[in-house]
């Protein structure tokens, strides 16, 4: 199946991103800030497509693609569509704010913006602790994902085991030495690779089906239902409006996305990024709608899972073997893209916002820590891939959601001056044992008034938000003034 | 203009997009108007167009109330002596 132009290609790929590890290593410096952020010092396009490439999993090439070959072009609005504004907004909203925050006290991640911002040791070990449980699963599943899509494009010739293996380790070759820069470098050739591959593939699928307007035209003979999202029970509105709060505001929340935020170098680049951030995700997302809806009338009959394997079906019922190559190494790029990032925000987390509690630490020393946490929790994230316990995919099956409920803590904390820390506890630990009970299906179903539990759960932070810091001591000046002092000289 | 006032018309932007991605009233043309270029159905066309609106709001965005940092204001980022705490 796979020739040898196939082998040269996946040499020549893996070549590239381990001369990007030695180079990046080669240039970094030795410091905490270089290390995890790139000394604050990245542009334009390696913001975005540090942005792009770390939001873009294997759910977007594969599950996606599954989601709307069963659904029809409704899965377009209904996954990504107000993502498409509201995630480059949250760049702004949120993103703009912290930044100037990092530049001006030295801020390098969500613990130490809002601790910071409230003064608060708490504040700053709640959002380590929510970040750390949210994020360890997500990453978990993602590594699961990315390895039976691997597994599948490679016909099992890859086991999935050895998917997993492979995945994680050519992830550490460039993150391990060179950091952040390593990872920001990898995304711009990997992100760059799957955007303009993905175009080219789905070209290539709809000239072997007939043609674009020729495979349309049979889903309007075949299977008009595809064309409306009236017809289907998963897209009713109440469904549809609900998880516009799940996934698409869930983004900023990502540590491996925040972070990148504040590693720009200027809010030029942050401009930029939001401004076309829009017009990738809907070229990526809309590429694998297609290919799914596509499938369903030239492939028909698959259920249910079966439905995920929906690409790489196609690429090897109607394409060259050329072409699985390609598909294999696109998804390898989406899936370390993404990996990569969150490996180094845990490994980050940990070292500079758990390690300085326990022990003062130089910034020479969290470089060689954060290696190490690095190293650790690649093998925790593998072995955990491996046995897939239970409670770990319980948890990331709402881990976009527990993100997306801490967000009125960070927009509340950022335009706010009468917010204090009591809110900020309040509202980060009540909504997120709701949550939980929802979730869990320990409080009945009808408590949710039929909204998807994120919506009521987001309610509840911002009510809880705003009451108890009503309810409680107003900040003492000299603290608003730290932040809010700052923001009155550039918001005029 | 007061930045508060611009920041308004910040949030009236969010809200008309939100409500433009909630128009449930329009799914009734789903099956109705015409494919767009042969191959692209209302419910997929729609979000290629919002992708492009969504471009423009940014745009409107950015240029209404996402000002740079004063130079002077800048400056003082470099000032490291105030780092973290």
């Amino acid at each position: 199946m796979i020739n040898a132009i196939g082998i040269s290609i996946l040499l020549v790929y893996m070549i590239i991103l381990i001369a990007i590890g030695v180079y990046g290593a080669k240039v970094s410096l030795k410091t905490s800030e270089d290390y995890f952020l790139a000394s604050r010092n990245l542009g334009s396009i390696a913001v975005f497509m540090a942005l792009f490439a770390s939001n873009i999993t294997a759910f977007t090439i594969i599950g996606h693609a599954g989601f709307s070959y069963e659904i029809g072009y409704g899965a377009y609005g209904y996954v990504i569509g107000w993502s498409i504004f509201i995630t480059p907004f949250t760049y702004y909203l949120v993103g703009y704010r912290s930044w100037l925050l990092g530049k001006r006290y030295g801020y390098a991640t969500q613990p130490q913006v809002f601790g910071g911002i409230f003064n608060s040791k708490l504040i700053s070990l709640l959002f380590l602790i929510l970040l750390l449980y949210y994020t360890l699963p997500y990453l978990v599943v993602s590594i699961i994902g990315g390895s039976l899509a691997l597994s599948t494009v490679t016909e099992g010739l890859v086991p999935y085991w050895l998917s997993a293996l492979i995945i994680i380790g050519v992830s550490l070759i460039y993150t391990l030495p060179a950091g952040m820069r390593g990872t920001v470098w990898t995304d711009i050739f990997q992100g760059t690779l799957f955007l303009v591959v993905a175009i080219f593939l789905l070209s290539a699928v709809a000239r072997a089906l007939g043609g674009f307007s020729e495979i349309t035209h049979q889903i309007v003979l075949d299977n008009p239902a595809m064309l409306e999202r009236g017809v289907s029970p998963e897209l009713a509105p109440i469904n549809w409006f609900s998880y516009a709060f799940i996934n698409s505001i869930a983004v900023i929340v990502f540590p491996q996305i925040y972070t990148r935020i504040l590693a720009a170098r200027s809010s030029i680049n942050l401009k930029r990024v939001s401004l076309y951030y829009p017009l990738a995700l809907a070229v990526i997302f809309g590429v694998s709608t297609l290919m799914g809806v596509w499938g369903s009338v030239a492939i028909p009959g698959l259920v249910g899972k079966e439905a995920d394997n929906i690409v790489p079906l196609l690429i090897h019922q109607f394409l060259s073997p050329f072409w699985m190559v390609v598909g294999l190494v696109i998804v390898l790029a989406i899936v370390k893209s993404s990996i990569d990032s969150q490996l180094l925000a845990v490994a980050h987390l940990l070292t500079d916002d758990l390690f300085p509690r326990l022990k003062k630490i130089t910034s020479q020393q969290a470089v060689f820590w954060g290696r190490i946490m690095l190293l650790v929790f690649a093998a925790i994230a593998y072995y955990v891939a491996l046995i897939q316990p239970a409670a770990i995919l319980s948890i990331a099956g709402f881990a976009f959601s527990g993100f997306s409920v801490m967000l009125p803590v960070m927009i509340g904390s950022l335009y706010w001056s009468r917010a204090n820390k009591y809110g900020a506890t309040a509202a980060l630990v009540f909504p997120a044992i709701m949550l939980h009970l929802w979730y869990l299906r320990i409080l009945p179903q009808w408590t949710t008034f039929g909204f998807m539990p994120v919506f009521p759960s987001f309610v509840l932070a911002i009510i809880t938000f705003v009451v108890v810091s009503f309810l409680t001591p107003a900040p003492p000046p000299d603290q608003s003034k730290k932040t809010f002092g700052l923001f009155d000289r550039v918001f005029k | 203009m007061t930045f508060k006032t611009r920041f308004i018309v910040v949030i009236l932007i969010v809200a008309v997009m939100f409500i433009l991605h909630n128009s449930f009233w329009l799914w009734d043309l789903d099956s109705q108007v015409p494919l767009l270029f042969g191959f692209m159905p209302f419910a997929y066309s729609y979000y290629v167009g919002y992708a492009l609106l969504s471009l423009l709001a940014m745009k409107v965005i950015i240029d209404l109330a996402w000002p740079d940092p004063p130079e002077d204001v800048t400056e003082q980022f470099t000032d490291k002596e105030h780092s973290k705490q």
